[in-house]
């Protein structure tokens, strides 16, 4: 399915995404407030050769979705070169569908660039891969040095693991979001910039 | 259905993703095992987590996962699985 002007029109604007929101609105306004954005990374979206129209999947549920998209709507105000328009997946699956995570998870975020034209650009999901590299290794860490799960197998459910385990691993995940904020927020940046420069070169050529 | 005399009661645990919004299958999941079951449960745990996971445990053995079996459990398949306990 192409994406046309229409249908991208039929999204909402960050402000009405934000203004529909039933839950999570605190945290996604202080994730945005909070930013750090570098000057070179305004000026890289603010110089822009052209406006380019995003495409936005999200759901106010996704802790993901709360994390990044603020960074997307502050390199929008800040660099007026970004056009959101906002979907909700469970709404929309005809647009879910067309940006499937591994070609089977319907993950959110997703921010779908594309042209003036509505060509399209290239496309984000999710989180960024450094972030889901250094979950892993903090969860590898974890099983392999923390008594608490001795004998645990990776992977074993919540359900059926032992209170001092589960206790663990919920303070390890906690610590391991507040220590990486900055470098996800970073690396989300990073990888939208290089996304758009390796596009955006090739179209060049 | 009556607990057998001396038996310990089963304790239901349901692990759910709270960054993906399954929080009403997990009240309803937990509210059909409360109306089926009344006072033969130990106790109906319900654990927030993220990853996309929904999963069921009873007495430490899991009945249900998301990621195994896929998708939400039947209601009735949790129910039996608890009946099958209450009788052993």
């Amino acid at each position: 399915m192409i994406i046309t002007r229409e249908r991208f029109n039929q999204g909402m604007t960050y402000d009405d995404y934000k203004a529909q929101m039933s839950r999570n609105r605190d945290r996604l306004e202080e994730n945005e407030r909070t930013l750090e954005l570098a000057p070179e990374d305004v000026r890289f979206f603010a110089e822009l050769a052209e406006p380019l129209h995003v495409l936005v999947i999200t759901e106010d549920w996704c802790g993901d979705a709360i994390a990044n998209l603020p960074i997307l709507g502050r390199l929008a105000a800040v660099s007026g070169r970004l056009d959101i328009r906002i979907f909700l997946r469970d709404q929309n699956p005809d647009l879910m569908d067309q940006y499937l995570n591994q070609g089977v998870h319907r993950s959110i975020p997703v921010f779908a660039f594309f042209d003036t034209h509505f060509q399209p650009i290239g496309h984000w999901i999710e989180r960024p891969a450094l972030i889901s590299e250094m979950q892993g290794k903090m969860l590898a860490d974890l099983y392999r040095t923390d008594p608490a799960f001795a004998g645990i197998a990776p992977g074993t459910s919540l359900a059926v693991m032992p209170e001092a385990a589960r206790g663990r691993l919920m303070q390890a995940f906690a610590a391991f979001r507040a220590e990486t904020r900055s470098i996800a927020d970073r690396e989300v940046i990073r990888e939208l910039r290089e996304l758009l420069a390796r596009s955006l070169a090739g179209e060049e050529r | 259905m009556e607990m057998e005399s001396g038996a310990r009661p089963p304790r239901v645990s349901i692990v759910y993703c709270a960054a993906c919004g399954y929080e009403p299958q997990t009240i309803e999941l937990a509210s059909a095992l409360m109306h089926t079951f009344t006072y033969d449960l130990g106790a109906i745990e319900l654990i927030p987590w993220q990853d996309g996971a929904f999963d069921v445990a009873i007495d430490g053995e899991l009945v249900h996962s998301m990621y195994r079996d896929g998708g939400f459990p039947a209601h009735d398949t949790i129910i039996q699985a608890v009946r099958q306990r209450l009788v052993r």
